[in-house]
């Protein structure tokens, strides 16, 4: 099969090898990966809670989202870099867990939810922007995004008890 | 008795308590605790970040820092409870292991120290009137909530290393 084919070649590659045997690299990159959770989960749940109505109520909508959105945007490309080199290093044992697969379908599905609520809902923020009664396909995307996101977290925890140990 | 007695006999107490044979004794409690507390990491993380970014005039610039703080002061309480929470219960389960481990005792030693600074100066900053305090001592005190949580949360990653 093609895709393990490329997950061995690129066990096989120096950097792999480099991010496997460094005493320093896989403490490192995995610290970044779980810390930068706060800036990350931390505000898409804020901005979740504000969806629903429940937190920073008197703000906005548009500027919750204007505020928080470049903070996101940081965190998430954070969290997908540190993710991908703590995958290089061991590529094959990654994939081999069925928590790494329930976590790419599960953040694929987080992708889906941010573009059907950008799609819809969230397109006609104006006529809502102050509600404190948010509609309900907000609501709807928020619950389905806390879900998505604390499943994601413990997908992304049991990857590392399901791996063989170094 | 000697205070390092005393923590050590409260380890051990801990260690065999329900709380600490539970965890111990299940294979999945740990792990689901230990989500848990990643969970309102995130949020107790976001909270922090979203009040010391407005004290330091880089997110929410027009809105007061009273009200900000008021709105998200509930979530914080609310997962700091379940961090101390969940991590009372990890730590039961290997509470004697935890006394003698350096990473441990600098975590609990930064986080009496964030929340005291939380509760105290902190609190006191983000909800005084905007004109008693000089943005200078405002950006001091998110530099320095900033610094002590960060101390927290690496000393907590570095448990598992040390």
């Amino acid at each position: 099969m093609l895709w393990l084919e490329f997950l061995q070649w690129l066990h096989d590659t120096r950097f792999s090898a480099t991010i496997r045997d460094s005493i320093w690299a896989e403490p490192i990159i995995e610290t970044v990966h779980v810390l930068t959770l706060t800036l990350f989960l931390g505000f898409a749940v804020l901005l979740d809670l504000r969806l629903l109505g429940v937190c920073l109520r008197r703000r906005r909508v548009s500027e919750v989202l204007r505020q928080l959105n470049p903070c996101l945007i940081g965190g998430f490309a954070v969290m997908v870099t540190s993710g991908v080199l703590l995958f290089s290093g061991d590529p094959v044992s990654f994939y081999s867990t069925i928590f790494f697969k329930i976590k790419m379908v599960l953040l694929a599905l987080a992708g889906l939810n941010v573009w059907i609520f950008n799609a819809t809902v969230g397109r006609k923020v104006a006529e809502w922007d102050l509600a404190t009664a948010t509609p309900r396909g907000a609501k709807a995307a928020a619950i389905v995004s806390l879900a998505l996101w604390a499943a994601i977290v413990a997908a992304g925890r049991a990857i590392a008890y399901a791996l063989p140990p170094p | 008795m000697h205070p390092a007695k005393l923590l050590l006999s409260f380890c051990q107490w801990a260690l065999n308590s329900p709380f600490g044979r539970g965890v111990r004794d299940s294979t999945w409690l740990f792990p689901a605790i230990e989500i848990c507390h990643l969970l309102a990491l995130g949020l107790l993380g976001g909270t922090v970040l979203i009040l010391n970014l407005r004290l330091l005039g880089l997110r929410f610039q027009d809105d007061p820092v009273a009200e900000l703080a008021a709105d998200v002061w509930p979530w914080m309480l609310g997962s700091l409870t379940t961090m101390l929470a969940s991590g009372f219960f990890l730590f039961s389960s290997e509470a004697v292991k935890m006394y003698g481990n350096a990473a441990f005792r600098a975590k609990m030693a930064s986080l009496a120290l964030a929340i005291l600074f939380t509760f105290t100066i902190h609190r006191k900053t983000v909800f005084a009137e905007e004109a008693r305090i000089p943005p200078a001592r405002r950006r001091l005190a998110a530099l320095i909530s900033l610094a002590l949580w960060a101390a927290v949360g690496l000393s907590g990653r570095a448990i598992g290393y040390v």
